[in-house]
């Protein structure tokens, strides 16, 4: 039950947070998303029903899927990179709004 | 050790190739590297589009896990046709990339090999977690050549692009949860049928499919796309319009030819906005003033065309709607990067700031005006027969869907050559041109200065899309032997048994 009302927490706060107009604070609202679908897929597989993956209390066959597991491990990775080339983003373009070029201290030389 | 077991070379060989690339910085090794790549990539897809005339299906269960268990990449004939189409197209704007020099900023190279590797990965897989990693697999490297080449507005359409996608593959991600959650599987062809045996595992798969919709570009969530393609370069912009909106249409068939065995009961709002997004897009080039925000418009009108083979699901539209599909990627490629060489001569792309092309530039006029007759479908050129072949195949979906449908592919045609024809006349007629801007590699602003007799396009850069457009001409005369493999094609799709016993066997 906790899980459920945690993820409208995080799927609320994160869709604030999205319709905001500085990016960093987008960012912010992208990763309690991204939160939120970690939970919603460790929900799809383990608190459903299956019981808790310890050794002595609990058989092989109710144990909690590894594969959800794998998913969410695999996702907050995918996450975590965009995450870091975002706020690169939100730090080279941070006036993009001006007429002005921004610095980004590149040079295309060919 | 079978021949499938080899499918997945088709992603590690590039995945490996662009490590390598950014340990070997010598240009003429990237180069070399990515063209001899997709060079592979397009002849094992001839080979296996010739293998799978016998056996329809090739599947592999990465790891020797039991079938059900492992991973599986599949290839079928639309797979197939997907991979020589996609690799095709990318290896003529990879030259193009090589003549313009954008090849030799920093990453170019690899960046390119590991969109190709996802690409490749996200037309292979038949496992829909796999397919979403691959679609990331296919997007980081996006990101990156979004915010290497183009203008400076770049910065800011970056921001557009990689926020949409990133929301959109949580809604990706949220859907495959759901699916695990409910059918206990995310491959695809275990969960053959199940969209219409359970409602629920129905609703988890459509949350997908909402979420790839997003990615092709559908109205009324197409808006990313002609605001923040046009701001990359040219040749970015080629490899964007072939790869990413072509891999989510590809999924979409599938997903929904397997899954739902093409008879959801929610098509009909898809049939709708199938029709609304051919016209929408069609409108919408009327109202753009610059060469590649016009051809993104029609890249909107062209996802709309190419929906319609699969929400009518009739042996007929299957093969219209993929035979649409490689027509417009390839017609696609042959504008970009012909536009892109007048872009990179004459410094802009704005209509305003060309004119009188048709008397300086003859060849990339005539270029230019194939693939535009080829957008809008008239002869000599393969959009003839995709909207022939469409036509037929939406004239027998039934009721008011026919009538929508064939009037919306009219309605879309008739406003497109009115919008083009406009583009053309800007731009290759009109008082001939007295000033042009040189490109200026760091700021991409400059004044306009008197352009002198002797500018010309160089024809190396000419040669890319030129060789796109002769394989468009290439399709109209030549359907017959074309026409045999979508047909392939669209039978797999139509009756994907087979698709399944050679995944699950």
């Amino acid at each position: 039950m906790i899980t459920f009302v945690l993820i409208g927490v995080l799927v609320a706060g994160g869709t604030f947070l999205i319709q905001q107009r500085s990016l960093v604070k987008v960012i912010f609202g992208l990763s309690l998303w991204s939160h939120a679908a970690n939970f919603i897929l460790l929900s799809a597989g383990v608190a459903a029903w299956r019981a808790e993956p310890l050794a002595d209390r609990t058989a092989a066959a109710d144990a909690a899927d590894p594969l959800p597991q794998a998913f969410v491990l695999t996702a907050i990775v995918i996450t975590m990179a965009v995450t870091v080339f975002m706020l690169a983003l939100a730090m080279i373009g941070h006036n993009d709004d001006t007429r002005r070029m921004p610095e980004t201290g590149e040079v295309h030389d060919r | 050790m079978s021949a499938a077991d080899l499918l997945p070379l088709l992603v590690a060989v590039p995945l490996a190739f662009a490590g390598l690339t950014v340990l070997l910085r010598r240009h003429v090794v990237g180069a070399s590297l990515l063209v001899v790549t997709l060079v592979g990539v397009l002849v094992t897809s001839v080979v296996l589009i010739a293998r799978h005339a016998s056996t329809p299906v090739l599947a592999s269960g990465v790891g020797g896990y039991p079938a059900g268990v492992a991973i599986p990449f599949v290839s079928d004939t639309l797979t197939a046709l997907m991979l020589a189409v996609t690799s095709l197209a990318t290896l003529a704007t990879t030259a193009w990339l090589i003549m313009t020099g954008e090849t030799r900023y920093r990453f170019v190279v690899p960046l390119v090999l590991l969109l190709v590797a996802g690409v490749n990965g996200a037309l292979l897989t038949g496992d829909l977690f796999n397919l979403f990693v691959f679609i990331e697999v296919m997007l980081l490297p996006s990101y990156a050549l979004l915010a290497l080449t183009g203008g400076w507005r770049r910065l800011g359409v970056g921001r557009l692009f990689v926020v949409v996608n990133l929301v959109n593959s949580a809604v990706l991600l949220i859907g495959v949860a759901f699916v695990y959650g409910t059918a206990g599987t995310v491959n695809i062809a275990a969960l053959a049928g199940r969209g219409v045996q359970d409602d629920r595992t129905g609703l988890a798969v459509a949350m997908v499919l909402v979420a790839l919709a997003v990615k092709a570009g559908i109205v009324p969530v197409h808006t990313w796309l002609p605001r923040s393609y046009p701001a990359t370069s040219p040749g970015v912009m080629s490899l964007f319009a072939a790869l990413h909106t072509k891999v989510a249409l590809y999924a979409i068939y599938r997903i929904y030819s397997v899954v739902y065995d093409g008879q959801a009961s929610w098509i009909g709002i898809v049939v709708v906005l199938a029709a609304v997004t051919a016209v929408v897009g069609a409108v919408s080039t009327l109202g753009e003033s610059t060469f590649r925000h016009a051809m993104a418009y029609q890249m909107v009108a062209g996802v709309g065309h190419i929906l319609i083979g699969v929400v009518v699901f009739t042996q007929a539209s299957l093969a219209g709607g993929l035979l649409y599909l490689a027509h417009h990627v390839i017609t696609m490629a042959a504008l970009l990067l012909t536009g892109g060489a007048i872009e990179h001569t004459y410094g802009s792309h704005r209509f305003d700031r060309l004119s009188r092309l048709m008397t300086r530039e003859p060849w990339a006029a005539t270029v230019v005006a194939l693939g535009l007759l080829s957008l809008v479908g008239l002869p000599p050129t393969s959009g003839l027969w995709g909207k022939l072949l469409l036509i037929v195949g939406a004239a027998e979906a039934p009721g008011w869907q026919a009538w929508l449908l064939v009037g919306a592919i009219v309605l879309a045609s008739i406003i497109s050559i009115i919008a083009l024809q406009r583009l053309w006349s800007e731009i290759f007629w009109g008082p001939s041109m007295e000033t042009y801007r040189t490109d200026n590699a760091r700021t991409r602003i400059s004044e306009p200065v008197p352009l002198p007799d002797d500018v010309r396009i160089p024809a190396r850069m000419l040669a890319p899309g030129t060789a796109m457009i002769a394989v468009s001409v290439a399709i109209f005369v030549g359907i017959g032997l074309l026409s045999p493999v979508v047909d392939r094609a669209a039978a797999g799709l139509g009756d994907s048994t087979a698709y399944v016993e050679a995944v699950l066997r």
